[in-house]
């Protein structure tokens, strides 16, 4: 292969890793617009998600891609009940204390995802797994591929309630403006609620469509993907969400490109390094003029 | 009473509990070394008001120091203990430097960053940290005779550790310097109008908690004389020191020892049922105490003792 | 008498709007300076530049003959500033007795002395006896009294007073009002902003009116109250 072939194929893998990255980064975004809370069990949902497409194959041998037709709904339930028990009543408080909150939150998914499933390491195999689709010079796994199909449907979808539906208008009018949003009577509360369990759906349909493609392990995976949820946000500008699908894109990129250019060990920094100097130089994210756009 | 009185009880009571149950000296040794990391990161966190996630980058430069210098550079330990707490400060003064200009959670969160990067350097770096793989301390020179892989020397050591922290911070408590975080962690703009210059308070705040939390490193790194990056620079050790503060009592003296009295003992008796999942009883409690009582144990306490003794005085 | 504080020529910019154009100002020891001026013009961000919270854009700030002007605003207070906020800002988890201790601690490192002079303080404003009282529950006569505490603690040679009147009830002004006047014939420099008018009028030797950040006039209280320039941004500015 020659120069200009490898760089296309790494840009390929870059963007169809960084589609996940900026799924998971979006419903952390969004989490932070609306309701000023950063999301510290974020990872942990991806791996509910992970999780719960072994449950679903092991029970029902339901293939993965399926499973997100249960998934997803109950995910949505989840999110809405955690938000009414451990963020509702924190609504008026420091910063400081939600994120302190969710923090617990993680400790708690974590730590219960372990005693149920232990500490080794698991993975769903469908015997599609190594299946490639050659496009031209470059070859793309076809699991990949399905994912990259399934983030652009959710994120049409996002973007299309936001937009266009009634509640989608007043979750942005909240986001601008909580107590402007109260005053032309929107039930704020009930939009925080509705957030977390959007959020919750994005992180779980990015921890379905992961779970063929790596290895999960519940004290582990979840911190891994927080932090890169974390840096996707901060690349994009935190609470800025259409940022956040650019910061995934570019974090994914970035990866495979120093990965394969300077050196693989480094994988995780170069996105902290990044997550570092955007936040110090240019706290606003990379995409947006102002931290409060949704 | 004086200011010192819980300080002497407490240093009493540590003197003699070697005797009385000599089983218990490694449960004890990480009780201490909790208490005194949570009380360092409490200078920063909870009397300046700037929380960190990233306290376990000290605890690894500690560590790491007293091994490399012992196996690489045959350098006697007290120098390496030195050595690690300057760095630790100087790590400190940059990396506050660089960061304090950004608000509340954005600090949190670069914190986690600079943490991890340094993990990732311990790990890849093999020809100074020996990598992935860890380090073993294999000998060490022994100050005055003292065996310091010893069980006992290292309680002793870490009794010590505690009490020099809790000595400072009672020191600073009452006087100009505490109250100096304390005003900038309240409101930085009237902490000004005070005359305070709230950069270079946080400054020395973070570079006294990171120079104490490096001494404890170095004390851990002996206690387990092997070193792996993947725990000892990880996330869930700086949340664990973070949390043992909040759920104690942050900005107070004794609320980062109660805090850590509490988790390692809750952690003990639950072992058995949890096994690895030991940082489940850190979520239950953090999330306690944030919903219901979000100054802390020791916090609350104060808070109420404070009010009562007012409503008294005025009824008199 | 000595000048206290000289400004020439401030001038602060946000963006694009012209907050405050080429205001210059002096007051002397023992001199009230009252700031007037409709809703938005400019009063406490010509405050702020003053005491360093707002950056100059143009212009010099001198303090007791010193150039003050690239300083930060603890820097003009260790030099010898007081100021309040007219929101006021206590340490809300600290007592109000130690409120006071922080500025004190300004002028000793001795816990002892700091503790006497932020005794002398409360008792100046009389809240000596709500020393041990948490400041969060202060009502707000006495937030605002606190805040004069805070600000006379750190033993400033001049005062700055953003709103120190506004929302207390007759008798509570009358005794602000007695309380400003001591302080400047102690001999302490006074710069405040205000908007009761009355108390300008009774206070001020010097007023200077401003207006969409311009200085439109100064002079004793006499002569800008009959200005006609004033009463027309006054009535035509702004509904106050």
């Amino acid at each position: 292969m020659d120069i200009l072939t490898t760089i296309i194929q790494n840009l390929a893998n870059g963007l169809l890793i960084g589609g996940v990255y900026a799924l998971i980064g979006v419903g952390l975004s969004l989490i932070f617009g609306v309701m000023r809370v950063i999301n510290f069990a974020h990872g942990d949902f991806v791996v509910i998600g992970m999780y719960s497409a072994l449950v679903i194959y092991r029970q029902l041998s339901l293939d993965p891609y399926l499973s997100l037709l249960i998934a997803l709904p109950l995910g949505f339930l989840l999110g809405l009940v955690l938000e009414r028990i451990i963020l509702s009543p924190l609504v008026d408080a420091p910063e400081d204390s939600t994120l302190l909150a969710t923090l617990g939150l993680a400790l708690i998914l974590q730590n219960t995802l372990l005693l149920i499933f232990g500490a080794e390491p698991n993975s769903l195999y469908v015997s599609y797994a190594t299946a490639t689709i050659k496009l031209g010079p470059i070859t793309l796994s076809l699991i990949q591929l399905i994912a990259g199909a399934v983030i652009l449907v959710v994120i049409i979808g996002l973007y299309l309630f936001l937009t266009r539906s009634e509640a989608g208008k007043a979750v942005r009018a909240t986001a601008q403006n909580r107590l402007g949003a109260e005053l032309i009577g929107i039930n704020t509360l009930a939009i925080h609620s509705l957030v977390f369990g959007f959020g919750m759906v994005l992180a779980i349909a990015a921890g379905i469509i992961l779970i063929p493609q790596l290895f999960a392990t519940p004290a582990i995976t979840g911190p891994v993907f927080t932090l890169k949820a974390f840096v996707v946000t901060v690349l994009g500008g935190l609470g800025n969400i259409w940022g956040a699908i650019g910061g995934g894109l570019l974090l994914g990129v970035v990866e495979v490109l120093g990965a394969s250019y300077i050196s693989n060990s480094y994988r995780d920094a170069y996105g902290l390094v990044a997550f570092l100097l955007v936040l110090l130089l240019r706290p606003e994210g990379l995409f947006g003029k102002t931290v409060k756009r949704v | 009473m004086s200011k010192f009185t819980g300080l002497a009880i407490f240093l009493a009571v540590g003197i003699l509990f070697p005797l009385l149950l000599p089983g218990y000296l490694s449960l004890a040794i990480t009780l201490l070394l909790f208490a005194s990391w949570a009380s360092a990161w409490d200078v920063l966190g909870g009397w300046a008001g700037q929380s960190s996630l990233g306290h376990a980058a000290f605890v690894g430069l500690g560590a790491y120091t007293i091994a490399l210098s012992a196996t690489r550079f045959d350098l006697a330990p007290w120098w390496a203990v030195l050595i690690g707490m300057g760095l630790a400060a100087a790590l400190a003064w940059a990396w506050g430097s660089l960061t304090f200009g950004l608000r509340g959670p954005y600090f949190t969160l670069s914190t986690i960053a600079v943490a991890e990067i340094l993990r990732l350097i311990a790990i890849n770096e093999r020809w100074l940290t020996g990598g992935a793989q860890g380090i073993f301390i294999f000998s060490l020179r022994e100050p005055f005779g003292l065996d310091l892989f010893d069980r006992q020397t290292q309680y002793y050591l870490a009794l010590a550790y505690t009490v020099i922290v809790i000595r400072i911070i009672i020191g600073f408590a009452k006087g100009k310097f505490g109250y100096q975080m304390r005003a900038v962690r309240e409101d930085e703009a009237s902490a000004q109008a005070a005359g305070i210059n709230p950069t270079r308070v946080k400054l020395q705040a973070f570079m006294i908690s990171g120079a104490l939390t490096a001494l404890g490193g170095a004390i851990y790194g002996v206690f387990l004389s092997f070193l792996e990056p993947h725990d000892i620079f990880f996330l869930p050790l700086s949340v664990q020191i973070a949390l043992t503060a909040i759920i104690g009592g942050r900005g107070t003296i004794w609320g980062p020892t109660i805090g850590a009295v509490l988790l390692v003992f809750s952690a003990e008796l639950f072992r058995n049922i949890f096994a690895q999942a030991n940082l489940l009883i850190y979520g239950v409690l953090i999330l306690v105490v944030i919903l219901f009582m979000p100054r802390g144990l020791m916090g609350q306490l104060e808070h109420r003792i404070i009010r009562r003794r007012y409503a008294r005085s005025t009824r008199s | 008498m000595p000048e206290v504080l000289e400004a020439e020529g401030i001038v602060v910019r946000f963006g694009g709007l012209v907050a405050v154009n080429n205001v210059s100002l002096r007051v002397q020891s023992g001199q009230i300076l009252g700031l007037i001026g409709p809703n938005g013009a400019g009063k406490t961000t010509l405050f702020n530049a003053l005491t360093g919270y707002a950056p100059l854009h143009k212009g010099r700030v001198s303090l007791l003959r010193r150039d003050v002007s690239r300083l930060a605003p603890y820097a003009r207070i260790r030099r010898g500033m007081g100021r309040t906020f007219q929101i006021e800002r206590p340490f809300e988890e600290l007592t109000v007795l130690e409120n006071v201790l922080v500025p004190a601690f300004l002028n000793t490192s001795n816990r002892r002395e700091a503790e006497a002079l932020a005794w002398q303080s409360l008792e100046k404003v009389g809240l000596a006896d709500r020393a041990r009282q948490p400041s969060a529950d202060l009502n707000l006569a006495r937030r605002r009294r606190l805040e004069l505490a805070k600000a006379l603690a750190v033993k400033p040679q001049i005062l700055f007073l953003d709103e120190v009147m506004a929302g207390l009830n007759p008798p509570a002004l009358k005794e602000m009002v007695t309380f400003v006047r001591g302080l400047s014939s102690e001999g302490l420099a006074i710069v405040m902003v205000e908007h009761i008018m009355r108390v300008i009028i009774e206070l001020a030797e010097h007023v200077i009116v401003l207006a969409f950040g311009e200085k439109i006039a100064e002079g004793s209280p006499e002569e800008v109250t009959s200005d006609p320039t004033v009463i027309e941004a006054y009535l035509g500015g702004s509904d106050d």
